[in-house]
């Protein structure tokens, strides 16, 4: 019961954000709706099916340089780019969580990490199609002959998208498909001799984590306006990775509280901010040694809450 | 030609086998893939320069402080992290591990600024030729470093109390327990051998690449190479090293130099994928 007014209030204050705020905080606000909408995909993947991924930079990019790229040579304007490319991505998504049944636990994390650097390099030397290590330009999001560019307006098209997917993880995690995932993690020979179908199940959190990667991708292009190859490899990763760890990777509100922490403690750091990164670390690894459930084999938790 | 591939890609083999050594010689006894170990590299190059400019320290004592202190820092991971998270799930420990990496790279950016440090050569850089080939003297101090690291690691593995413990573990560690032998104290070993490895590898890759934050991305060509010796063979490490970095360096003279890292990592997949024991391992069967 106060949970949910707690929900109420806290939407109802962020309906209400850009009415009295200044742009630079609707601004970060909407900073971290999007990076929650990428951390999203790792909640699905990490937390709900207990699969490592180091590549979810890599569909963020995929998002992020497709949405911009549709735009600008075949002239798609973004709000049928980006949702089209996610479904790429989540399709390519699909596809790489096939091969990755053959392997498990540390071999997936170096193949997908491999996939990121591989990924990373192509941003760079295909120079044609990604603007190489300069960078891209990235049009603005245009309804009809109005162009969105400013803060309030690009939160009013983002915040909608990080409703939805906190309502999707929500209803992900109380799904038949959700609890296929949570018997995977928790025992894929177990899983299988029930009849979950391993490999299609494990392919489809890839798919999700792929979908919401791009889409969040796509979104934080628009906000950034530039992209640059160096935001895309398997640092920007394994950020990804603490964000959702650091805010939990079983509650569908995970995403959003660990994008808080991230957005906005640099900002409150100020002239410390070159040591944030370093701070990110090792609060992820605190975070890992005091509370190592907050990770993995969560059902217990889980179970209190309900 | 084809000779001048075959030096130039042992040298970078040489280096790559020395790091694949360092997961190796890790993952056999603890089971835990080591995802900082390329950001130990940078540092333990780190410490060297640091030892020089900072400490005014010769270049042989600035050497012997790096490998103490990586062998330290190696042997502190176990104590600190990887102990308490000894019955925890894979997942967390590769996290940790990959958290341990990014502590380094950030720290190192922070202090030491984003810019390349020189580092010192072992020998002259200046090439010479013999028999056709290009030689240079840096690189081959590199190859002979790396030869003499390997051969006394087998030496010690086989013949030393140490080593022999080390080899208990990894033949049996409930048996080794049974005989006396402290396991968590040979993990703590392992750690800080690993962390050598590591060091002595990143001390001899710096001044032929430059010595940023960054280099140790490296570290993922020493996952290709154990991968490709079966992650579970030592002399298996050595050889991937040599078959990747001849690889890479043909791939680079035949394709391109920007697809280089590029087919290096999809080797990786590709064998990661379709030849999980890699070339020298054996399979090992799954404990339900």
């Amino acid at each position: 019961m106060i949970a949910r007014l707690l929900i109420f209030a806290a939407a109802a204050a962020l309906v209400a954000l850009p009415f009295f705020a200044p742009s630079h905080i609707v601004f970060l606000v909407a900073m971290i709706g999007s990076t929650s909408v990428m951390v999203a995909g790792l909640t699905i993947v990490v937390g709900f099916t207990g699969q490592i991924s180091i590549a979810q930079a890599s569909f963020a990019a995929i998002g992020a340089y497709g949405t911009a790229q549709l735009a600008t040579m075949a002239g798609l304007p973004h709000w049928i780019g980006l949702p089209a490319i996610a479904l790429v991505a989540a399709v390519v998504g699909y596809l790489f969580g096939l091969l990755s049944l053959r392997v498990a636990d540390h071999y997936l994390a170096l193949a997908t990490m491999a996939l990121c650097a591989i990924v990373q390099l192509l941003l760079i030397h295909l120079e044609d199609w990604t603007g190489g290590a300069v960078g891209l330009a990235v049009p603005p999001l245009a309804v009809g002959t109005r162009m969105l560019t400013r803060p309030t307006e690009l939160y009013a098209v983002i915040m909608p998208c990080v409703a939805l997917t906190v309502w999707f993880l929500h209803a992900l995690s109380t799904s038949r498909l959700g609890r296929a995932f949570a018997a995977l993690r928790m025992s894929e020979v177990a899983a299988a001799a029930i009849g979950i179908p391993v490999l299609h199940y494990k392919s489809l959190a890839f798919a999700l984590s792929a979908f919401f990667g791009a889409f969040g991708g796509g979104l934080f292009a628009l906000q950034t306006t530039y992209l640059d190859p160096a935001q895309f490899g398997i640092l920007e990763s394994v950020r990804l990775i603490a964000i959702a760890v650091i805010g939990g990777v079983l509650n569908p509100f995970g995403p959003l509280i660990g994008s808080a922490v991230f957005v906005l403690l640099p900002e409150a750091m100020g002239a410390l901010g070159r040591y944030m990164s370093l701070v990110f670390s090792l609060l992820l690894l605190l975070f890992v040694v005091v509370s190592p459930q907050g990770i993995a084999g969560l059902p217990a938790r889980l179970r209190a809450r309900r | 030609m084809f000779g001048q591939i075959l030096v130039s890609g042992i040298t970078a083999g040489a280096v790559y086998a020395l790091v694949a050594l360092g997961f190796v010689v890790l993952h056999r006894g603890t089971r835990v893939v080591h995802f900082g170990l390329g950001d130990q590299m940078t540092m333990s190059a780190y410490l060297v320069v640091i030892a020089q400019v900072f400490l005014d320290a010769p270049f042989a004592v600035a050497i012997l402080f790096s490998l103490v202190l990586s062998a330290g820092f190696g042997v502190a991971i176990e104590r600190g992290v990887m102990r308490p998270l000894r019955r925890a799930p894979l997942l967390v420990m590769v996290i940790a591990t990959l958290a341990i990496g990014a502590a380094l790279r950030e720290g190192l950016r922070a202090s030491m600024g984003p810019l390349p440090w020189p580092v010192p050569f072992l020998l002259t850089p200046a090439p010479f030729t013999l028999g056709g080939l290009v030689l240079v003297p840096a690189n081959l101090a590199v190859v002979g470093v790396a030869l003499a690291v390997m051969l006394s690691l087998f030496v010690a593995l086989r013949f030393t109390r140490f080593g022999r413990a080390i080899v208990a573990v990894y033949e049996n560690p409930t048996g080794a327990a049974i005989v006396g032998i402290s396991v968590p104290s040979v993990h703590a070993r392992l750690w800080g051998l690993s962390s050598v490895l590591a060091a002595i590898a990143g001390i001899l890759v710096a001044p032929l690449i430059t010595l940023s934050p960054d280099m140790g991305t490296i570290g993922i060509k020493g996952f290709a190479a154990a991968i490709l010796g079966g992650f579970n063979s030592l002399p298996g490490a050595i050889a991937g090293g040599i078959l990747l970095g001849i690889a890479e360096t043909a791939a680079g003279v035949y394709v391109s130099t920007a697809m280089k890292d590029i087919i290096s990592y999809a080797l990786l997949i590709g064998c990661v994928l379709l030849l999980p024991q890699g070339l020298f391992g054996r399979a090992e069967p799954r404990k339900v």
